[in-house]
């Protein structure tokens, strides 16, 4: 076992409403989400000392301690790679606690990913970046792909073909994630649950992928309060505790892009940041009460079933076939709806919707939380967490 | 399929007839003379009706199809033959319509207060014919009109389902950042050469092309030309959003060519339902402007 | 009525304002959005509202009408469709008869626009 496992906790979450047109700048949602998140922690901000975000982040740490009214700052860093940043936002603010770098870090995401900049477009501002990642793109953009759902096809068109998974295999997946939704009422999809029928006769985006394999877009923010496991009990809620946390970055590793592996049909950097979960914590896939795993689209769902150790290689279609990820089945999947069904908030909405399992406050709430897995975007470097009661 | 389901439809003969809401009657008849500007008195005047042929107030005989218009609520009946035709090209994918021909005949002129009934079949699907539109089936259907069991009059009506051809390409294709070390590969598709980067240290072929050999961490490079054939390894039909450059639906193919390295680029030329795993390939290449010339792909028979 | 082979009929020229378009659409119940809602049209890929195809039958019948006067009887009128004809047009019908057989005559006729030929056709009417 890792120092790191058990030292932290998340003791606060805050999130602002989600929707499609916020009419709020980006940096109001993050003000409003670290805010509410600190006051959810009971305490004020002047008692944060560190901040975490994504590089994508456009809210400067500097802005959002301004705004908040937190005086000084001793840690604050970024994490790559889009939505694979997470999960590891919460692994640099618990490494920050453990080793007394900072005593209360918060960590934020917040955009208007749906009324301002839509990364579900193709992107030639960072397709055209002049840096290494720029050069990586111009073997995919100039050549016509360049969406996210587009990369995520060509890896999905493989797995199909290896593993004779279905479009309705993959289309179970947003199936169960807006079933949750529908009866979560901060979903976007509250109330509009979807049939296989729904997602078969949605239109093609990125063959194989339909519109219902993707998942949707939209503004808010999320902010997640992390100190020492020691101090967390001292606080009102029941804490989080961060039993493992892991980033990966596999061989041969591109953004959305990494192809020219001998094998395409997994996500090896998921499947190293398993084996680091595993052993931090001493735990293993049957432990886990219910899992929040990354859905911008849907076939990867499946391989971080296998990357994770639940099933073997081209066997999560099977795995997933008879009830296993509804709530009350042996892997309760998504219970807040994912982003297919809650909202994309490039995966922090996930992590808070594990606290509030493990706190017993959750919407759909699972019997007898013990450990909640969750993991943070996938096709890039990426990262989870195991949060525990 | 389309022709199966066109031949039932055929065999199934007339639908069931449709009553017109209102019986013929001059209000809508002097909306509609108003509305075109016709002035032909036998619509809408009794006194000079009465001295007509006609001998009293009739309707335009070209109006007959108004009486029985579906209007702003109704539904299409289930047994309708063209709405049973239409579903079933929408799903192959001819979903853009357009009428051709509109011929109607008329027995006799209908009076206020008649009621007219109409049914319709199906009489001829041909295609797929190639149109300036677009691949497409021309459509047809009769449909009569009646008065009790009296046929007053028909109308073949007649439409292109068709194909729209893909969209024109909006905004120009992204351009690749070309590095020190990935010029070689773009001043090689410039001038129809496929190139493939080879450490000269121990040999080792390798795409995408970087600084420094993975294998042995030489930094002494070169490149082979490819011979540019191979299998495609997994592809994307990529239907929305728009592609700067690029005309929807397009196919994007991994290739694994022979020289054992994958390589990413457009298939063009290709039905995308004809795409599939495994499928040879060769590279061609298209140039974009005198800085940019793009490989894609084309198949290989 | 003196008529024989090859007689022109005077031209019929309608001005193809929106108010022409929309009138015409809903009197002959047609409330396809296409012909009223310029909006619509236009997300539809056209350029502007435009005739629907029950007025082109109605015109044609109009411009025979009015040269074979109120005691002729339309028989037929076949219509084969060409470009679009959208609001602003001006559509001018011309025709000229093509057969004559007793009373029956057949009436060759071409309504056209700024773009070409909207509706081409014949129209069999028995003159009195």
């Amino acid at each position: 076992m890792s120092t790191l496992s058990g030292a932290a906790a998340i003791v606060g979450i805050g999130a602002t409403a989600f929707s499609k047109a916020s009419g709020r700048t980006e940096l109001r949602l993050a003000a409003q989400c670290v805010r509410s998140a600190i006051a959810d922690a009971g305490l004020s901000p002047s008692d944060v000392d560190g901040l975490v975000t994504f590089t994508m982040d456009t809210n400067s740490e500097i802005a959002v301690a301004r705004e908040v009214g937190i005086p000084e700052l001793s840690f604050f860093s970024r994490i790559s790679y889009g939505g694979g940043a997470a999960c590891a936002t919460v692994q640099q603010a618990a490494m920050a606690v453990a080793t007394g770098v900072a005593s209360v870090v918060v960590c934020y995401r917040a955009f208007n990913e749906r009324s301002g900049q839509r990364y579900g477009r193709v992107q030639a501002a960072a397709a055209q970046q002049p840096t290494s990642t720029g050069v990586d793109n111009g073997w995919h953009y100039p050549m016509g792909l360049g969406t996210p759902a587009a990369t995520v096809a060509m890896f999905a068109r493989r797995y199909m073909h290896e593993y004779g998974a279905t479009s309705e295999d993959f289309g179970r997946v947003a199936v169960v994630d807006r079933k949750h939704a529908a009866t979560n009422p901060h979903a976007w999809f509250h109330g509009r649950p979807i049939t296989i029928e729904d997602h078969q006769s949605s239109r093609w985006i990125a063959e194989p992928l339909r519109l219902l394999d993707c998942c949707q877009e939209s503004d808010g923010g999320v902010a997640l309060v992390v100190t020492t496991t020691e101090r967390a009990r001292d606080l009102p809620h029941r804490p989080a505790v961060v039993r493992a946390a892991a980033q990966g970055s596999g061989a041969d590793q591109y953004v959305m892009n990494s192809y020219y592996r001998p094998d395409i049909t997994g996500l090896p950097e998921m499947g190293l940041v398993g084996r680091q979960l595993w052993g931090q914590s001493g735990l293993s896939p049957e432990d886990m009460s219910a899992a929040v795993l990354y859905d911008h689209f849907t076939p990867f769902v499946l391989v971080q079933l296998e990357e994770l150790g639940f099933c073997k290689p081209g066997e999560a279609k099977d795995f997933i076939a008879d009830g296993t990820l509804e709530l009350d089945g042996r892997l309760p999947l998504n219970p807040h709806g994912g982003q297919l069904g809650e909202a994309y908030i490039h995966g922090m909405n996930g992590i808070a919707e594990a606290v509030r399992q493990l706190r017993g406050t959750a919407a759909n709430q699972v019997a007898a939380v013990r450990n909640v897995l969750v993991t943070a975007g996938t096709g890039v470097p990426t990262s989870a967490l195991v949060l525990s009661a | 399929m389309i022709r199966d389901v066109a031949d039932q439809v055929i065999a199934r003969g007339e639908s069931s007839r449709r009553a017109a809401p209102d019986p013929v009657n001059v209000p809508m008849v002097r909306h509609w003379v108003e509305a075109l500007g016709d002035r032909n008195p036998i619509y809408t005047d009794p006194v000079a009706a009465a001295a007509s042929v006609h001998g009293g107030l009739v309707a335009p005989p070209a109006m007959v199809q108004v009486w029985t218009m579906f209007g702003l609520r109704c539904t299409r009946p289930a047994d309708d033959p063209l709405g049973a035709m239409m579903s079933v090209l929408d799903e192959a994918g001819f979903t853009s319509v357009v009428a051709t021909n509109c011929e109607q005949t008329y027995h006799r002129y209908l009076r206020p207060g008649e009621e007219v009934t109409v049914g319709a079949r199906l009489t001829d699907v041909v295609g797929p014919k190639r149109t300036a539109l677009g691949d497409g089936w021309f459509v047809t259907t009769v449909s009569t009109w009646y008065v009790g069991d009296e046929p007053v009059a028909e109308m073949l009506f007649r439409v292109l389902k068709f194909r729209p051809p893909a969209e024109e390409p909006v905004g120009d294709v992204l351009r690749p950042v070309v590095s020190l070390d990935t010029e070689f590969f773009w001043a090689g598709t410039r001038v129809g050469e496929l190139r493939i980067q080879k450490c000269l240290a121990c040999g080792e072929v390798r795409h995408p092309p970087g600084p420094m050999c993975p294998g042995c961490g030489s930094t002494e490079l070169t490149h082979v030309v490819a011979d540019g054939v191979g299998e495609i390894y997994s592809y994307v039909v990529h239907h929305h959003p728009p592609m700067p450059g690029k005309r929807l639906p397009f196919v994007v193919a991994l290739v694994e060519l022979a020289e054992g390295v994958r390589l990413l680029a457009e298939l063009i030329d290709a039905d995308p339902a004809e795409v599939r795993v495994g499928l040879p390939v060769r590279v061609d290449f298209q140039r974009i402007d005198d800085e940019l010339t793009l490989p894609v792909w084309r198949v290989r028979s | 009525m003196m008529v024989a082979v090859g007689d022109t009929l005077p031209e019929l020229v309608i001005e193809v304002t929106p108010t022409f378009v929309v009138s015409t659409a809903f009197a002959t119940r047609d409330y396809q959005d296409v012909h009223h809602d310029r909006d619509a049209a236009v997300e539809r890929g056209s350029k502007d509202i435009f005739l629907n195809i029950l007025t082109d039958t109605g015109l044609v019948q109009r411009f025979v009408t009015d040269w074979a006067g109120p005691n002729a009887l339309v028989r037929d009128i076949a219509i084969r469709l060409g470009v679009p004809c959208y609001a602003y047009e001006t559509l001018t019908f011309t025709g000229h008869v093509s057969e004559r057989d007793g009373k029956l005559v057949v009436v060759d006729v071409v309504g056209r626009n700024s773009i070409g030929d909207h509706v081409t056709g014949t129209v069999r009417v028995e003159l009195p």
